[in-house]
Formats: C-alpha cells, structure tokens, sequence
C-alpha cells in the first residue's frame, strides 16, 4: 500500500500550493523534497464495518485546511506539531471533532448517522428543515441521480424518481422537454408545477444545468405548499443549486457522448401495396364496379413496377423516404466543468456546460451553454450574502420543415430525386428531401440571465433577517428564412416545373422578445429551542413583476438568397408587428413550526396574495394551512421495539390557490387586427378592433382544499424506509373555459364555477444495506390519482376528449363501437351517422335520440358518451443501485399500470393524404371486398375508403380505445472508479468512467413500431452515453 | 465592492412595492372602447375581415355544388355525409354570430356616444353596423332555419335562456336592417376614404335575401332602387373581370380586396394544371361543363351547333372564359388532356415539354380533363398565390335577380328580357350578335335565368344557394360524378375509336341538369365519385355543441 504523504506547509507560504492545498493527490514532485520532513501522522478512517472510507474530508483546525483520504481510507499528514484538532465529516455519518495527537497513527471509525434519512435537511418553502420535523407531504431526488440520467432537460429526467409525479414525454429530440404534472390535474388552466430556484420562481425547469442541482424537492399537499399560496395549486418544484463548502477547492470536469436512435419506428407497405391499396380505396369509393378495379394504377404497373423503375425511374421512381431522410442515429456531446473554492470569508462555486446535439435528421442542431456562479460571503458574523448568477444561451438550428412524418409515411412512388440527381417533385413539389436541404432554416437564439443577489442578516441567534432581489432577463431571437425552391423536368433542367408547397418565395420572418422579471422578498425567521421545546417562525413578504414584448418583423419575395435580412426585402413586402403584456403579484406570508420533544410536530401556514389578473375587488386571497405529525416510535411504549427504528404519522390540511389563466381575464380587452379596404381605386390596410372575449368582472382564485395524511416508517435500523399518502383535493370556483353557445358570439370565457374532486396516493419504500464492500439500495414508488367532475355548470369539449360532471377531467368522449358491418341487411337495419354507410365500416351504438330514447340516427349530440378516463394511473418507477470497490452499477424503470389509450387517426388511418403510405400493421388486417366473408369477419380495422374514413371510421369510439400500460427500462449506468493508486500518479483525485442506456427496452400493449409515449408524428428516443468525470 | 451590492439590494428590496394595477398594454380596454369616432371606425373594420365572408372565400360554397369534381373524392355535404359536428356548419355558425354579437356591441354604444359623435357620422355608422349584421342574419337563416336571434348584447345567462327565434322574424329584421341601411349609406365614398358598404351593397343585399326568402316583390323593388342608382355598369370583359389585374370594377356591388402586399392571398396551386406546376386537384364538373349553351342561346341537346368531338366551339363565350379549351394556351402551355398527347409545347421556351395535363403521363391530372380558368391569370403560376378581388355582389347578379323576381312575380314585360340580354350582350362582347332573350311564358324564362346564371356565376359561390332555394339540390346532387375513362380504356374505347372528346352529346333536363348515365351504361366515361344528398340537408345542422349545453335549441329534422 502505498502511503499518501502530504507536505505541510507551515513555513515559508512561498510556493503557490495554496489553489492545491485542499486536494490529497501526492504532491511527491521536486519542490516537495525541498522541505524536512517532520514527521509521518498516519490516520485511518473507517465505517462502522471496519471498511476503509474514501473521500472524507479531514479538516485540520491548526492549519485551516481541509484533506481527504484515499480510496481505502488512509490519509497521511507530515507535521511538527504534537496535536492536531480534526474535524471530520462525511455525508451519512455523525460529524466528530476532536485532538489528537500526531505520535502514533489511529484509526477513527465513524458511526453512521441514527435516523439517517430522516436527519437530511431538506428545502422548503423559504427555508430548510429536517425531514424529520416536516408534517407536510414532500418527496426529493439528489442532483446526482438527475445527472445521472443524461438527458438534456431536468423535466426528463424526474421521470419516474418520485412518486406522485407524473412526466410526460411527447418528443424523442434530443433537446425536448417534457410536461411535468404533481399530483394528478386539479385545474383545467396551466397545470405545471411551480419551479423555485434558490427561492426565486422561474419560468422553467430546464433553465437550470443538471451538473449544478444540489437536490431536487417537491412539494406535493398543501401543507408544504400554501406558503407559495396562489400559484401553488398544481405543487411546487423547489430546486438547490450546489453552492461551495468552506476550505476545499475543487475542479471537476464530466464529459459525456451520447447516440440517439428511436426506440421503435412505424413500418409502412411497399411501393406494390401503396398502389394496390390506393386502387381498391378509391374503388371502393365508387360502388365497386367490375372493371374499374385499377382506376388510379394499372395491374400492369403495379406488377412491373420495379422494371418499370429500372427502366425509366424519373415516370417510375423508387425512394426509400426513411433512408434519405433519417439518419441511423444523432449525437451528442457534453462538457460540465465546475469550479468549488472557499475560505473562512467567502465560497465559490462556478460552473459552464457545454452541449452540442444534433437531430436524426440533416440540418437540426442545438447548442447550450449553462454557466452559473454562486457566491457567498461572509461580511462579519452577523451578516452573510449570497450573490447568484447564472446565465443560459441556446441555439437551435433547424430546417424548415421537420421530416419525421415524411419519413414514415411519404409513398415511395414519389421522386426525391431525378436520374440525373437533381432533385424531384415528390409529389408535386412536396419533396420533403428538398425542404430539407435547401429550404433554409429556422433559428431559435435564446439568452437567459438569472441574478440573485441575497442579504441575511442574524442580530441575535436565532433571529434571521433576508432580503432578496432577484432580476430575470430573457431574449429570445428567431429568424426564420425560407428559402424558394424551384424544381425542374426530369427531361430538361431548363423547364420549370413549379415550387416545392410553401416554399414559392424566399422570405424571412424576424421575432425577438425580451422579458424582465423581478422578485423581491423579505424574511424574517426566528428559531427557538427552550428545553423540550423547539419553535420556528417565519413572516416574509415578496412581490413579483414581469414584462414581455414581442416584435416581428416580415419580409417576402427577396431577390437573393443568400441574405437573410429584411433589408434586402422589396418595401412593399416588408410587415411589422408587436405585442406586450405584463403582470405582477405581491405575498404576504408566515410560519410556525413547533414541535415537543421530537415527538409533537405542528405547522400552521398563512400566506395572503394579490394578483394583477384580478378586478381589484376580487384581487385578494387568502391561503392557510396546518398540519400535524406524531413520531409514535418515539413514545416509550414502541421505543423497545427492535425492528422499528421511526415512525411517524402526519396529517395536513390546507387550501392552495391558482391565478394562471391569461394575464387580463376580468378586463374584456378589444384585439386590434386588420383588413383590407379600396381606398381612391388602391387597396389599403385598415386597423380593425373587436371585443373577442367574454370577461367575466368578478373571476377570482381557484381554490384547491387538500387533506393528507402519511407516514413514514422506517425498519431494521434504518435500512427499510417506508413513506406512504393519500390525499384528497377539491378545487372549486374552479377557473374553467365552459362552452357558452356560439352564438353569443365571445369565445369561451374563464369562470369561476364547478368543482373537482381527486382522490389518490403515492407511496414509495426503499432498502438500503451494504454487504461487505457491497453497498446497494432498492426503491420503488407508486402513485395514483382520480379526478372526478363535480357540478360544473355546464361542459367544456375538446375534440376528442369532454369535461362534464360526472366524467373524469378530459375523459374520453365518443360513440361505442360495435364491431365492423358484414353486410348492407346490417347497415339497413340499424342507425347510422349518414347515408353513406357500408360494410366495411364501424357500427356505432344508437344510444338516444332528441325524446330521450333511440331514434334510429346516430347523431354526434345524442349519441356520444364518456368513454374513459385519458390520464394515466398507476404510475410507477423503481431504482436499483449497487456499488463494490471502485464499480457503480444503476438502474431504473419506469411505467403506467394502467391508461385508455387511443391509436389516432394519424397512426390507424390508411391515407391520411392521398400520398401517404397506409401503417403496415393494416395491410391484411382490414375488411376488404376481395375477403371471403370468414375473412372479413376476423378484420381488425374498417374497409379503405374516404367517404368512411372522413365521416364513420375514425370518430373518436370504442373501436380505437387499446391498453395503454407499459413498463420500461429508463436508464441503465455503469462506472468504474480507478483506484486513486493509479489516478494519483497523474495528479487526478478522482477518475470516473461510465456507460449509460435510456429507454432501452419497454414492455407494451401496443402496435408493432409504437412507443407507448409517442405523438404520431415524432419518435422517441433511445441513448447510449459514454462519458467520463475527472477531479483535481 | 460588498457594500455597493448591499447598498444596492437594500434600495432595490424596499425602494417600492410591484404595482398591480395593469391594463393589457397592446390592446384596447372594453371599458372605456366605443367612445370616440376613431374607436367605432375600427370597429366597424372589424366586420369587413374574411372571418365574417368565410362561405365566400376560396369557393367553399362552391364546392359543395354540382359545379365542382375533385379526383376520386366527394365534398361531405354533397356526398350526404354531414352531421351536426361538421366542421364548415360549424365555422360559419360561429363566424356570422360573431359578426351579429359585434355589429349589436358597436349599435348599443353608439346610443352612448352621443357627445362625441356627430349626428350625421351616428346615422352611417348606424347604417353600416345594420348592414352587417342583416348579412350575418340573412345568410344564417337561409342556411338554418329559425335561428338564435338578439339584436342587443348579451350576457351568458340570457345567451342560455335563447331558443330559436321563427325565421320570419329574423327575416324581417333582415329587411328592416338593409332598408336602414340603404337610406343612410353614402352611394359611394371620397378617394381619401377607406370604401365601404354603400347604399348599393344594402341594396342588393336585400334584393339577395329577399328573392332567397322568396319575397318576389321586394327583391323586385330593391333590385330595381340599385339599379336605378346608376353607380354599377358591367365590366365589359367577362374573362378579365375577374383577374387580379382588374380590380375594383364598377360591376363589383360589394368585395373583399387581397392583396399579396399586404400580405392577403389565396393559395391556388390546387387549381392549376400540372404541367404548369400546379397540382390540379380540383376541377370544374362536367355537368357545369355541359349547362354552358350552345351559342344559338339553346341548351346543347337542343342545338345543332354542339358537336360532341369539338365541345367548346360554337358555345356561349363564358365556357372558354371559364374552363380551359383544350388545346389552347394557358399558363404559358398547352393545355391537352388527350392521353395521346404525351407531350406538349412550351409556348415561351418553343420547346415541347412532358406533358403532365393527362393522366397517361401524371397519375394525378385532371380527372375529368377539365381545368379552372375564371380568374386565372399569369399572377396564380408564379408563385401559386392569387390576390384576386373576393367578389360578394355584383352588378351582373342584380341584373338577374331582378329578371328571376319578375319571372316568379310573372310580371313578364321586356324589363326581364333587358336585364338579361344586357347580361349575355357582355359575354358575346359584339353587341350585334348574340343569342338575344325574348319575353316568352313564366316557365322558358325561368328556364332560361336559371341557365344563365349558372354560367355566369360558376365557380362563384352562388350555385350552393341556387340549389337550396330553388330546391333542386335533391336532383342535381344526387346525380353522380363523371370523368374521363383511365388512360388505356380511354385510348382504345374513345380515342382510337374517333370518339375523343365525347362519344355522345347528353340530355339535359327542364332544370338544366346533364344526364351522363347513358355514357357511363356504355363504359365510356368513368363514374369519379357519388353524390349523395340528403333532404335533411336543404337545412343545415345546427352545431352539436349548442345543443348539447342548450336544452332551448333543438337540431333541425333528420340530423
């Protein structure tokens, strides 16, 4: 074993180790000899096994500096003087402070701590505690475990880690964000979760670098969440960035390469198939006469088309619109590098990541810096500040058109290009290879700037003053050029033949909008402990304002193509427009926490907020909470229990409030537009005004009422954490855009009316041990969630999907199905939606009629009904991670127990346009007049036909309802640690080489070439990351 | 360094509470909106946007017509597909109250604005909301029946308290808004001045709805007052009347301008042949193509100048001006659907180019051979954008409803025969030599008004209402739809046999409907797609969604 020495510098202070002195990499280099040696003071530091412990940091008072030991443990101090004082501290272990002296080696075994997870402090709402004070319902991720998963966005990436959270994904780009739900819906408005950084709202989550999250907390009841009282209603998202530790000064850098590839990718029919069944569609549109069998395609052509093809591909072509347009894969790379130093007066920590990614497909790139500088000084004892900075730029480069549909479903009968290899007129110039690579681009610059400056101030112990200004800066620049494309014969590249579909001019389109936003707060927070008694009390006031602006900015028909600005746009092209809005808010607020003998917990919370969204008559509201917990293992009579190391009961109460739902509602405000009037034989521009919406004077908050109660319990020594709740929500006045008749001639307006009641759970329980040198956890979670519609006053629809009382919120809404028609006998004697019913088609339930009863019609107002909840229950995700010697092993899954899912029309309907090429999952499975009748029985999707298909088949019904439930493996890591033995030689302390898979594999009910997370027109992704983390 | 940020946070912290006293900052306040002239000049814009014309524009009547072929595919409405969540019932449902609920907005405000409008200015303002509004109210009852009426405006809970009103009333108001209308309008507007609806548009407005509702007298009376204004004349060249390069004309009663310079156009590469790089989607029908007259003024069955093999000679001049002629040159090439002609001339280049106007050659050429040309102009190929006029009401339509409103009226003096000569004299140009119009019985007249204005407003958004109201929808949608035989059948029955282009001249009956079923019984031509109408349809139904959140408002019978 070789010894870590570590020269002290006590004299001189001439050579510069300063930056280094913290680090305990071997300093055996040539300046090292220039000093005496001293003498050796050997120290050992290990777990309650006896196991060597890496990386604790060992901080020598007498020196004001802190050392950390090597992978087994050992850390070696070279010093003259006969005692030091160590502080020793290690996450997860009680912290020991005690002298020593330097004669001989020793041995420290540190003791873990009692309630371990329990003892964490956690965030909450303008300030901290320790989990184990809380009463409310609160669930929190490390920012490791969110690195850990490699995804570009923080919204991904909570994807299964807590229970009671529900993150949808709708998009496999590499730089897509995802929808992040708490608790189920308990509003029709914005349902997104507030996000607090560092106590500062934001405006969304994937602002905020993964590399820099110190911990994640949500806070899911009402309890933990009214002190964020209006906007809280739909939970809120507190994240920590990391900030330095006193005396250490540390580099880090994380690199990672990451390939994406979809997950599963819809297969279509060949160019034979296409033809076939473009024939028999539009046969069967035109009453199935003997002899106009072929009337788009002739046999012959279908027959010989790969001949045909050979001989003449410019009448004939071939393309395979997947292999042009997509690529095997996309990449991805990124660089963190952060910065951690600090002293007795001040700590920094500075960090810039870098991510580079392209698309899987030509001309998409994405691009972001995420730099971020945390501060803290310390002007004297009883003043401390914080000053924050971050900083986030993106550009993201794209074509004009985004090629995934058209890869998946362009017919391959259509050109992209010549045989000569110009390009083609796919299908009369919409040939999305075109789009692709010459119809200019569409550019997205982004510039965020968060700033936080924060005072606190501590006049007596336990007494502390906070101010807080926190300034929002965002520019968003978009320059959209669209290039013209023409195309020409195949014959001769001199005849013009036409312009691709939309893109007929070059023209450019120029947004930028620029926000500002200020939150101000002030704190005042006392704490209190007085024998068995222990009391904390909070009172803050904070106000809030933000402004946006939007110009844009048009210019068409420009001459040249090379120059993308609005200069070179002719005048009488050029248009202009803008926009702005602002609002603001101001809170006041207050906490008690008080608990007894680590046994009572209570906490009440007040929080009273104004909005500008509301008349000032109804601009105020009140949101109070309370709640209570009980540590019953605490109480003398469990206290012997073996097994039961803690257990605690909770209950809460307490209303939230919701504001979000555009930023005038009570004023009927009059939208300008324009239109066009002769004036003196020209044709001018006219302003023109117009009342659209319907205001409703006195809106005012939502509110939401939860109950919670929970417990936590945990077992064998801490090692099995149990944490369980369930909840019940009401909203009401419920803010909710309820249909009015059209022919009030107003857009639906938002009202106060109706209630919702949800019902649910979450559950999580996790097992932590260690096996010799295996230290390994396990844990699940599992959530549920109901809404059910109380009286609303009336119904909202939405296309598919309806909100009525009685139903769930967006349940689906349609007819039932009832199978296939056989015959025309069937169609004659049943009710049906038109005149133009046949076999073949779906066969829908006559339910009612006007009287009340069937009436022999099928009608979309009578005879439609809910057809199930849309949102997904039982959601569920689980981690496992193992560590032995230098090795880490993770891994997570993911799923729904149960969802109604519906395969839309985009994905079943065979052609959506004349030109796209019907799913293969169809072909051989539909009803078709060349089946015998036993065939046609067993066909699982209606007949091809347009006339059915626009007015029977693919109405929202039963028929296209499937299981919606899945599981999948989200993430798979492995690293490895090289021994420090080996890292130490080239001045690293710390080496870390990983692999990871996201969404390697999912088990589902769905058709073959879906996802169960899939929109129909993008994919989503799978990534294989390698990437490596390097300390100094 | 410390203590300016300190300093500086503790100014920013306390310096002032965040204001929440905010009003939308690029847009008008309600409140206090209305009360000056500008604010009710914008207002009244408002009702001159697309939104409030939609039927109008982008021939959306038209294509639920018996004018119209589009491929292998049939509209819903004449394919009898429709139910109460189709979508065009609802957009127009929505768009003509929306324009209803503003026209009533600015009529209740402009009581209040008494001090800062002048009586005068009250009285046109007045006149023009009213305008609106009988257009929105006219054009809703004759597509649904009795309807939701207020003439006020309304809160939610009066909205849910409304049934549907009888439609005479609503007609009556229709009447009283237009005569209001008519009496304070200007005839015409001062070349500083955006032009607007004049007491010509109210005019004929009332004489459309009224000849609509069948009140044969007062279309009469209004038809004539508008003539009588002397303010219209027709344009005297049909085909370039309506090109972008006419604009504004003196027929013109009442449009909507485009223009691509201010950034309204229509996409029309749907409507342009192939080989000139449109994709030749949408067709005139050939049941439009043969209702043109032979140019004795006689339907074709009758007349001895239509030969079957060339069917656009010796026809009323309209047809070429509407419809591609084969062979001739349109867009810069020559238009032939003949599956022989696999190549056509260039005519700017010289050069004979792939022809992709048959379907030996494209799949997806015209179906039925034909192609648009009213309105159609080197402008539509350039860039497959159009800024042509959106033209609503026009000289030649008074003209014609005046003549039907005597006819029906059988008032059958030479003021009929007038008023429609003076319509076909323009289409021959020669004033000399045209089929001229003679008053004769109540039934040939009414025969003959019917005929000519289908070829005078093809493709213009009148069939969809002719048919209705004339109730003829239930025979002429009902009647299926022809094209051209697929290309080899098309060569060895029809051409190599010498019977390119028709093999046959159809009949046509008393209503002017073209019977192809003779053709098609013989395999000749090709059935393309079914019409299917269904009689609930002569009204249309009333969006689900009004019944569903309103007990008050039953759907109309059949749906």
């Amino acid at each position: 074993m070789k010894r870590l020495t570590i020269p002290l510098l006590l004299f001189g202070g001439l050579i510069s180790l300063q930056a280094k002195n913290t680090s305990h990499y071997n300093l055996h280099s040539n300046h090292s000899q220039q000093f005496a040696l001293i003498g050796d003071f050997p120290i050992k530091i290990v777990d309650e096994n006896g196991f060597g412990i890496a990386d604790v940091q060992v901080y020598v008072k007498e020196l004001n500096q802190s050392f950390y030991t090597d992978i087994n443990g050992d850390l070696n101090l070279e010093t003259e003087l006969a005692e030091l004082t160590l502080n020793i501290n290690f996450d997860g272990y009680t912290s020991l402070e005690q002298k020593f002296s330097t004669t001989s080696p020793i041995q420290i075994a540190l003791q873990p701590q009692q309630t371990n997870s329990l003892e964490e402090v956690v965030v909450i709402g303008y300030g901290t505690a320790k989990k184990k004070d809380l009463t409310g319902s609160i669930s929190d991720v490390k920012g490791e475990e969110i690195a850990k998963r490699n995804v570009t966005n923080v919204s991904q990436a909570l994807q299964g880690s807590m229970p009671g959270l529900m993150v949808t994904r709708s998009s496999g780009s590499p730089n897509a964000s995802a929808t992040i739900v708490v608790r189920g819906i308990t509003s029709i408005g914005d349902t997104s979760p507030l996000v607090i950084v560092d106590g500062v709202p934001v405006k969304s989550i994937d602002d905020v670098n993964a590399n820099d999250i110190e911990d994640v907390t949500v806070l899911k009841d009402a309890a933990s969440a009214s002190i964020y009282g209006a906007r809280a209603a739909s939970g809120v998202i507190l994240i920590t960035t990391k900030r330095a530790a006193k005396g250490k000064t540390n580099i880090e850098y994380q690199n990672a390469m990451t390939w994406i590839t979809p997950t599963t990718f819809p297969t279509t029919v060949g160019a034979k198939r296409y033809m076939e069944m473009m024939n028999e569609f539009a046969w069967n549109d035109t009453g199935n006469a003997k002899g106009s069998e072929h009337s788009i395609y002739a046999q012959e052509t279908i027959d010989n088309y790969n001949n045909l093809n050979l001989k003449d591909p410019n009448s004939y072509p071939l393309t395979d619109w997947k292999k042009i347009l997509l690529k095997n894969s996309a990449f991805k790379e990124s660089h963190a590098i952060s910065l951690t130093s600090g002293n007795e007066k001040s700590t920094t920590r500075a960090s810039i990541s870098y991510d580079n990614m392209g698309e899987i497909y030509a001309n998409q790139h994405y691009k972001r810096l995420m730099a971020r500088v945390n501060n803290t000084y310390k002007v004297s004892n009883k003043l401390t500040a914080d000053f924050d900075m971050s900083y986030v730029y993106s550009k993201e480069e794209s074509p004009n058109i985004n090629p995934i549909w058209e890869a998946i479903r362009f017919a391959p009968i259509y050109a992209a290009f010549w045989e000569d290899g110009r390009i083609g007129d796919g299908k009369t110039g919409s040939n999305a290879y075109a789009k692709l690579h010459y119809g200019g681009t569409d550019d997205t610059w982004k510039d965020i700037m968060n700033g936080r400056v924060a005072l606190h101030y501590e006049p007596l112990k336990g007494l502390k003053f906070s101010a807080i200004v926190a300034p929002n800066v965002s520019f968003n620049k978009r320059k959209k050029f669209v290039k013209q494309i023409p195309y020409y014969s195949p014959e001769d590249p001199n005849v013009f033949m036409g312009y691709m579909g939309g893109f007929a001019s070059t023209n450019l389109a120029e947004y930028r909008t620029d926000e500002v936003a200020l939150t101000k707060q002030f704190l005042a927070n006392y704490q209190k402990h007085f024998g068995k008694h222990s009391l904390n009390a909070l009172i803050g006031y904070e106000d809030f304002y933000t402004k946006n602006e939007l110009v844009k900015a048009t210019g068409d028909y420009f001459e040249l193509m090379d120059f993308p600005y609005l200069d070179l746009a002719p005048t009488d092209y050029q248009q202009a427009s803008g926009s702005a809005y602002e609002t603001s808010y101001r809170s006041y607020f207050g906490r008690i926490m008080y608990d007894y003998a680590n046994k009572y917990f209570i906490q009440a919370n007040i929080r009273y907020d104004g909005s500008s969204r509301f008349h000032p008559d109804h601009r105020w509201g009140a949101f109070p909470s309370i709640s209570a917990g009980w540590a019953i293992s605490e109480e003398s009579f469990l206290k012997d229990v073996d097994f039961l190391s803690y257990l605690k009961v909770r209950a809460s109460w307490g209303q939230l409030g919701n504001e979000r739902i555009g930023y005038y509602p009570y004023q009927s405000s009059i939208n300008f537009s324009n239109a066009l009037f002769y004036m003196g034989g020209q044709v001018v521009s006219g302003t023109t005004a117009a009342q659209v919406n319907y205001a409703i004077n006195d809106i005012t908050w939502e509110v939401t009422e939860t109950k919670n109660i929970g417990l936590d319990a945990q077992f064998f020594k801490n090692r099995l954490n149990v944490t369980f709740d369930y909840y019940k929500k009401q909203t009401s006045d419920m803010l909710l855009e309820l249909e009015i008749p059209d022919y009030i001639g107003f857009e639906n307006p938002q009202q106060n009316t109706g209630s919702m009641y949800t019902k649910g759970w979450d559950f999580s329980v996790s097992w932590r041990d260690k096996i010799n040198n295996l230290k390994y956890g396990i844990a699940l979670n599992i959530s549920d969630s109901k809404s059910v519609m109380g009286d609303l006053g009336g119904i909202v629809f939405d296309s598919s999907k309806a909100i009525m009382a009685g139903g769930q919120y967006k349940e689906w809404y349609g007819y039932i199905a009832e199978g296939i028609y056989q015959t025309q006998d069937e169609i004659t004697n049943s009710a049906t939606l038109n005149k133009n019913v046949k076999p073949g088609d779906i066969r829908y339930k006559d339910i009612s009629g006007p009287d009340g009863v069937p009436d022999g019609i099928i009608s979309p107002e009578y005879d439609r009904q809910l057809l199930g909840g849309s949102l997904p229950r039982y959601l569920f995700g689980g981690t496992i991670d193992m560590n032995y010697k230098g090795w880490d092993f993770a891994m997570t899954v993911q799923g729904v127990g149960k969802q109604n899912a519906y395969l839309t029309p985009e994905l079943m309907k065979p052609f959506q346009s004349a030109w796209t090429n019907p799913s293969g999952i169809i072909d051989g499975n539909y009803w078709s007049v060349y089946n015998t009748p036993e065939e046609n029985l067993k066909a699982k999707y209606p007949r091809l036909s347009n006339v059915g298909a626009e007015n029977n088949n693919y109405e929202t019904s039963t028929f296209w309802m499937t299981k919606g439930a899945y599981f999948r493996l989200k993430n798979i890591t492995l690293g490895y640690t090289l021994p420090s033995t080996l890292t130490d030689k080239i001045g690293v302390a710390s080496l870390r080489v990983f692999a990871s898979g996201n969404d390697l594999f999912s088990i589902d009910n769905f058709p073959k070439g879906w996802d169960p997370e899939v929109n129909y027109n993008t994919y989503i992704s799978r990534s294989f990351t390698l990437g490596l983390s390097l300390k100094f | 360094m410390k203590k300016i940020i300190i300093a500086l946070s503790i100014i920013a912290s306390f310096s002032s509470c965040t204001d929440l006293d905010l009003n939308p900052l690029s847009e008008g306040s309600s409140e206090n909106w209305y009360s000056n002239e500008s604010e009710i000049n914008l207002s009244l814009n408002d009702l001159y946007r697309q939104y409030a014309w939609d039927i109008e524009i982008n021939w959306r009547a038209e294509r639920m017509s018996d004018n119209w072929s589009q491929r292998q595919t049939m509209n819903d409405y004449a394919a009898g597909a429709i139910t109460s969540n189709w979508s065009v019932a609802e957009l127009n449902w929505e768009s003509l109250y929306k324009a209803v609920s503003r026209a009533n907005t600015i009529l209740e405000n402009l009581k209040k604005a008494d001090n800062t409008v002048s009586a005068e200015k009250k009285l046109q303002f007045e006149a023009e909301a009213r305008f609106m509004r009988a257009n929105a109210y006219g054009r809703l009852a004759f597509l649904w029946g009795d309807v939701p009426f207020y003439t006020n405006t309304l809160s939610i809970e009066d909205a849910f308290k409304l049934g549907r009103t009888d439609k005479k009333v609503v007609i009556k108001q229709v009447y009283d808004d237009l005569d209001f209308a008519a009496k304070n309008l200007p005839k015409s507007y001062a070349a500083n001045q955006l032009s607007r609806a004049t007491k010509g548009a109210a005019l004929a407005f009332k004489t459309r709805y009224a000849l609509y509702f069948k009140d044969y007298s007062l279309a009469k009376e209004a038809a004539k007052a508008c003539m009588e204004l002397n303010q219209y004349s027709l344009y005297p060249d049909f085909g370039e009347y309506f090109k972008s390069s006419t604009r504004n004309a003196t027929e013109t009663i009442f449009a909507i301008p485009r223009s691509t310079e201010l950034g309204e156009e229509l996409s029309v590469k749907n409507f342009i042949p192939r080989t000139a790089g449109g994709s030749a989607v949408a067709q005139p029908s050939w049941d439009l193509f043969f209702s043109f007259y032979a140019s004795d003024g006689k339907p074709i069955d009758e007349s001895p100048l239509f030969d079957p093999k060339k069917p656009f000679e010796n026809r009323d001049p309209r047809l070429k001006e509407t419809i591609v002629e084969f062979g001739s040159e349109f867009l810069g090439y020559i238009y032939d659907p003949n599956p022989y002609a696999t190549t056509v001339l260039n005519t700017s280049t010289g050069s004979m180019v792939k022809n992709n106007d048959t379907r030996a050659v494209d799949t997806y050429a015209s179906y039925n051979g034909l192609s648009l040309k009213k309105g159609v102009d080197a402008d539509w190929s350039d860039d497959y954008n159009a800024d042509t006029d959106i033209i609503i009401m026009r000289y030649a339509d008074i003209l014609l409803m005046y003549a039907e409103a005597k006819i029906e009226l059988n008032e059958l003096d030479q003021s009929v025969a007038d008023a429609i000569n003076l319509v076909r004299k323009r289409a021959y140009k020669d004033a000399g030599a045209y089929p001229i119009v003679t008053v004769s019985n109540q039934t040939e007249l009414r025969k003959i008004v019917r005929a000519e204005r289908r070829m005078e407003f093809a493709w213009e958004n009148r069939r969809l209402d002719d048919l209705i109201r004339w109730e003829l929808a239930d025979e002429a949608l009902t009647i299926d739809n022809y094209g051209f035989l697929d290309p080899a059948a098309l060569k060895s029955k029809i051409v190599d046999k010498g019977l390119w282009v028709f093999p046959s001249t159809p009949q046509i009956d008393d209503n002017g409907l073209v019977d192809l079923k003779p053709m098609f019984n013989k395999g000749q031509i090709k059935k393309l797609a079914t019409r299917n109408f269904n009689s609930r349809q002569y009204l249309w139904p009333i969006p689900y969604k009004e019944i569903s959140i309103n007990p008050n408002i039953k759907q109309n019978p059949g749906y």
